[in-house]
């Protein structure tokens, strides 16, 4: 596979305050990775230093083999970008902005419009536009002139549940379509559905990276089946079932904790007379956000050594 | 080359949407000839022999110029900077200089439509003389443009938001508007004010068109003030647009 963007030794200080703490990443060709993360965790700074927004203050980056602090009006033509705070003049229409920004070309500007529901407003200003309009003209923008990088920036904000899902179907098309994206998030269930690899970071680190599916593994709290038991039930015999770590009772429901493979077993177990299980039965399984939390909870990840396990333990994610 | 035709004229309808500049810079000039081309006696000596509304010709075309330098070009700019329009097209397939060169070219453009304008509302009500040397008058109002349209982005640049370029650029027009040509002549005002006015930039502007059409003098050192402003406000916005990342 191609490596499309590259960073080492990253680092980008606003006065004493250090924004991005010596990072490294690779994306490769045709790929959604993902920039995982709290509020300030150096996400947006990352991203901007790649798209030549900001000069980081060291390091090595590279995106289509080129620098952006050199190269940066070659690449502009090559990079599509969705900022997370940006605007565009009051009284430009719809129709006037994709034309401005793209080729020229009235017939694909009007597909455009069209993939991203936006034909209807094409005389709009963009002041009267609704935020979530806003967002979907400024998503189309970055696709504008069919570029090789994508760089999203929230891509969602704004956008109501239905739209959401659109955009995410939009975005997996991109991809398809051979295009390499990246999308910076702190919604999991986005960066789950969405990215084939994310990188995770806290206070301008970034202390892990791999598959969501890899970083559910490592980090990511138990599968957990809670109901309230039938009144004979005894729950003593649910800690000896196959993949059961713990059992416990909290007032009427008990909770047990385990692997996946706990979930038939123990559902079995729980079975009435009458072969329906409890009503309030719930399975959670362990997902993206699960794992986040505990790691950026977890205050032992500020220590360089940890940091460095984790890229020994990623050679294809941390350079 | 197309996509930056395309920028400019997108720019220049972006203007001309505009209430504030469409209120100073075409309809406030020529309400000023209308006024002061008929508030003087003709024979006032305070005029160095023209007649009045010839004398005030010149500051028609001053008005223009410090309206789009002052009051259209600040706002719009500091408009961009404050709400992130710039950093839209940071990253866009523009190169860093199309904005500010589209800025540079559409303000020329309205400068010569907008004066334009007023020399045709002059000539109708008032009548107009002669210019004694046309191509000086063509030089000095260009040069007083670019001068007054470079100060202008390097105030768009460095000031902070829309509202307070809008503040610092009227409480900047009316004192030049008054003292650099279009209020009372020099020889009209006391000393001390007479002194100031010869230091407010738009005075060198009006003087560089109003000499060379009056035949009042020289209009060298006024034109060297000019350049001067255009140099140093050229490299303001430079070094103010680099800083930015």
């Amino acid at each position: 596979m191609t490596t499309v963007i590259e960073a080492d030794g990253l680092t980008k200080r606003y006065g004493e305050h250090v924004a991005v703490d010596d990072i490294g990443f690779t994306v490769t060709e045709g790929e959604i990775f993902g920039i995982l993360g709290t509020n300030g965790a150096g996400k947006t700074t990352t991203v901007e230093c790649l798209q030549g927004l900001r000069r980081p203050d060291s390091g090595h980056m590279r995106v289509l083999g080129l620098d952006p602090r050199t190269a940066g009006s070659r690449l502009r033509a090559l990079v599509g970008s969705q900022l997370q705070a940006s605007a565009l003049p009051d009284r430009l229409r719809v129709d006037e902005a994709v034309r401005l920004f793209g080729d020229g070309d009235r017939r694909s500007a009007d597909r455009l419009l069209d993939t991203w529901d936006l034909s209807a407003l094409r005389r709009s200003s963009f002041a009267s536009l609704s935020g979530g309009q806003r967002q979907r003209l400024f998503i189309a923008l970055a696709l504008l002139n069919e570029p090789l990088v994508v760089f999203f920036d929230e891509l969602t904000q704004g956008l109501d549940p239905l739209a959401r899902s659109d955009v995410w179907g939009a975005i997996s098309d991109v991809r398809d379509r051979g295009t390499t994206v990246v999308l910076v998030t702190h919604f999991m269930d986005e960066a789950e559905a969405l990215c084939d690899r994310v990188a995770v970071m806290r206070s301008g680190r970034i202390v892990e990276t791999g598959t969501p599916a890899e970083l559910i593994a490592r980090h990511a709290r138990s599968t957990t089946v809670t109901f309230t038991p039938p009144v004979s039930f005894d729950p003593a015999a649910l800690a000896a079932l196959p993949g059961v770590d713990g059992v416990s009772r909290h007032r009427d429901r008990i909770t047990v904790v385990g692997d996946n493979r706990l979930i038939a077993p123990v559902c079995a177990a729980v079975l009435g007379d009458d072969d329906l299980g409890p009503p309030d039965l719930r399975v959670h399984h362990p997902d993206l956000e699960d794992a986040l939390i505990a790691l950026i909870s977890d205050t032992r990840a500020d220590r360089p050594s940890l940091v460095d396990g984790v890229q020994g333990s990623t050679p294809e994610g941390v350079s | 080359m197309r996509s930056l035709l395309r920028l400019a004229g997108t720019e220049m309808k972006l203007f001309l949407r505009e209430p504030m500049v469409l209120t100073f810079v075409f309809a406030f000039p020529v309400l000023t000839v209308l006024i002061l081309g008929g508030v003087f006696d003709e024979d006032d000596p305070a005029f160095e022999g023209a007649l009045p509304s010839d004398y005030y010709v010149a500051a028609y075309i001053g008005v223009v110029i410090a309206a789009i330098g002052l009051v259209m070009l600040p706002v719009h700019l500091a408009s961009y900077r404050e709400r992130g329009v710039i950093r839209r097209f940071d990253v866009s397939h523009f190169p860093r200089w199309a904005l500010p060169a589209a800025w540079i070219g559409v303000a020329m453009v309205i400068t010569v439509v907008a004066v334009a304008v007023l020399l045709v509302t002059g000539y109708l009500v008032y009548g107009l003389p002669e210019p004694h040397n046309l191509a000086g008058v063509v030089a000095g109002t260009l040069l007083g443009a670019f001068a007054f349209i470079s100060l202008g982005i390097a105030l768009g640049m460095a000031l902070p938001s829309a509202r307070s370029a809008q503040g610092l650029g009227i409480l900047l027009f009316f004192p030049f508007f008054l003292l650099g040509g279009a209020g009372p002549p020099p020889e009209a005002m006391g000393e001390p004010m007479s002194t100031i006015s010869e230091l407010v930039p738009l005075t060198h502007a009006v003087r560089s068109v109003q000499e060379p059409w009056l035949d009042l003098g020289s209009p060298t050192v006024h034109m060297a003030v000019l350049a001067a402003i255009a140099v140093l406000a050229t490299a303001g916005w430079v070094k103010l647009s680099r800083a930015a990342t």
